[in-house]
């Protein structure tokens, strides 16, 4: 079976699910190219844990269609499975067999897996030396990269992974993001759901951002940063109240927003980023000289943009992935 | 085969498995240890004599048979539940699930890995229940010759066939309940619960009760023998005189574990799965 010919990996149309009263997916449209790191953004309850498990067979949706490697995916279509490779939620263990015992276990089920995959995996995911301990006994981070390592035991075209980053150190989120990105170069297809856009920013070549169950934007990263029409400039803090005047004159009134806090000295200015020069000159022209003028926006504006969300104290930590499922591909640090 | 395999490896290392079984050889022989004690310092010979049956071969074979169960009968729907129970807690199942594999399977599998350490436990527990009671002879002074009794021996391989399907009922109710709750603990709970409920209520409905699956796995082993009261254990009408006769009782038996096992098979296939 082969991906659908115009190279889409993963595609709904018209998702719906429903909880009781509460609307979890309301018409959810995805379009997941092979062969891409996909980052799947959306606030809490969003529905992107509701899609993963749509996407896994877990739940069946209410409404709307699921194609998975080229074909329609629904009931009765599990062997499809065998060629995904999924993380859902936290990620799941008997917690009295070791790591590499619970391995065993999971490749028990499912797609047939060779027992030298067991540790290849193990090794990747640097817990070939903790392999022989309980479950019961790794830290958070352990059992994250434990679970990522049975995601991948299949060796899957398509890679669906929740929240993979939860509890791993720089590290860790190094290692994953290198394995995932080994993983994509060698045409399998990643897709992430994250709610922590820095990470997803450096992992993901397209992302989708969703909000009450609704995509609102989807398209390679790039694009869509350019796209927004941002220019950030960055001044002497004492500057601030002289500069902002100085921009709007060129960007139109409105058009700046000043930071506060960490961020102190930036200014975010919606305008055509090929009109930075204009507004350097502005500047000049205020006695105001600016150490630094980046075009584009971050992911984390757009995305709070989208969602109408606001920023939450303590919502901030980076997730996301990256990989090489290939036994050969780079390996996590300790 | 490579599930059912998995899942035996499984059930080895588990604890729950280890505690169920020295559980279940504990209270053997404590139960005997207890009754030829009592019955040494009794001065009622009735007593006396009671206290020997567990001593005195051949008839300490099905005596012994019938205490693993009556204690059991209770254990085997524990350790179902627990089995059951912590695949939805773990969330082992929805791992499965997410790697493509048949559900139904999955569960019917599982619950055979069950079946057969269930099966092993009982055989385990006679095994030590007869080294106790030959133990106990001997420090009675009360000869072995009805060790080797041919009819006796020739009979056990029927009783364990009875006591082992009893006994993987009473494991696929507590299976089914743990499944339907989606919790070991809850399954656990209600098991035990259904278990003492049904005991209680076959003193007022004997006539009812004796159709419930407790009562029903006590009557295929004993079926109103002298015995009733050692099978019978807290499960329903086979201690009071109103239970089915032995060969009712299996096909009442093998009714409940097969409405157990579709119960369990199609609501795990029909389930949601989520956490």
């Amino acid at each position: 079976m082969s991906e659908s010919a115009d190279g889409v990996a993963l595609a709904t149309q018209g998702l719906a699910k429903r909880y009781g009263p509460r609307v979890a997916l309301d018409g959810l449209d995805l379009r997941v190219p092979t062969g891409v790191v996909y980052g799947f953004l959306g606030p809490n309850g969003a529905g992107k844990t509701t899609t993963m498990r749509i996407l896994t067979g877990l739940i069946r949706p209410d409404a709307g269609r699921v194609e998975v490697l080229g074909r329609p995916f629904g009931r009765g279509d599990r062997r499809r499975l065998f060629e995904v490779g999924a993380l859902i939620e936290s990620p799941s263990f008997y917690p009295f067999l070791s790591g590499r015992e619970n391995l065993r276990a999971l490749a028990a089920t499912g797609a047939p897996t060779s027992r030298s995959r067991v540790d290849e995996l193990l090794s990747l995911v640097n817990l070939q030396d903790r392999a022989g301990d309980k479950v019961s006994g790794y830290s958070l981070g352990m059992k994250q990269r434990l679970g990522i390592a049975g995601a991948l035991l299949s060796d899957p075209r398509l890679l669906l992974l929740d929240e993979p980053a939860n509890g791993l150190d720089p590290a860790g989120i190094a290692g994953m993001r290198d394995t995932l990105r080994a993983l994509a170069a060698a045409g399998k297809t990643v897709f992430v759901s994250s709610h922590i856009l820095w990470e997803v920013q450096q992992l993901a070549d397209v992302v989708g951002i969703v909000a009450q169950g609704r995509l609102v934007r989807e398209g390679p990263i790039e694009d869509l940063l350019r796209a927004e029409g941002t220019v950030r400039v960055r001044v002497a803090p004492d500057q601030v109240p002289t500069a902002g005047p100085a921009l709007e004159a060129v960007a139109g009134a409105g058009a700046v927003t000043v930071e506060h806090g960490p961020e102190a000295g930036w200014l975010d200015v919606r305008i055509d980023p090929e009109r930075a020069a204009e507004l350097n000159r502005s500047l000049a022209g205020a006695g105001v000289y600016a150490s630094r003028i980046e075009v584009g926006t971050t992911l984390e504006a757009l995305f709070l943009e989208l969602t109408g969300t606001s920023p939450d104290l303590g919502g901030a930590a980076g997730s996301a992935a990256s990989g090489g499922a290939a036994p050969d591909g780079p390996r996590w640090q300790a | 085969m490579r599930l059912l395999r998995s899942n035996l490896g499984k059930l080895r290392r588990r604890p729950a498995s280890w505690v169920t079984l020295l559980l279940l050889v504990g209270l053997l022989a404590l139960i005997i240890l207890l009754v030829t004690v009592a019955s040494r310092s009794a001065s009622d010979p009735e007593a006396k004599l009671a206290g020997t049956l567990f001593l005195t071969f051949p008839g300490a074979y099905e005596l012994i048979l019938s205490m693993v169960m009556g204690i059991g009968g209770l254990l085997a729907v524990t350790y179902g539940a627990a089995i059951a129970g912590s695949e939805w807690g773990w969330g082992t199942l929805k791992a499965a699930v997410a790697r493509g594999e048949s559900r139904i399977a999955f569960t019917l599998l599982n619950y055979a890995s069950v079946a057969i350490y269930t099966w092993i436990g009982i055989v385990l527990a006679f095994l030590a229940g007869l080294l106790i009671s030959m133990l106990g002879a001997t420090i009675s002074g009360i000869g072995l010759n009805g060790l080797g009794d041919r009819d006796a021996l020739l009979r056990l391989p029927e009783l364990f066939g009875r006591a082992g399907l009893a006994m993987a009922m009473n494991a696929a109710l507590g299976f089914a309940i743990a499944t339907v709750a989606r919790s070991q603990l809850a399954g656990i709970g209600v098991g035990i619960g259904v278990f003492f409920a049904e005991g209680i209520a076959g003193v007022f409905a004997p006539d009812l009760i004796k159709w419930f699956p407790f009562a029903a796995s006590s009557a295929v082993f004993t079926g109103g023998s002298s015995l009733g009261g050692g099978g019978g254990g807290a499960g329903g009408g086979g201690g009071f005189g109103a239970s089915l006769d032995p060969q009712t009782a299996i096909v009442v038996v093998a009714a409940w574990l097969v409405a157990s096992l579709a119960v369990a098979a199609i609501w795990t296939e029909r389930a949601e799965i989520s956490g």
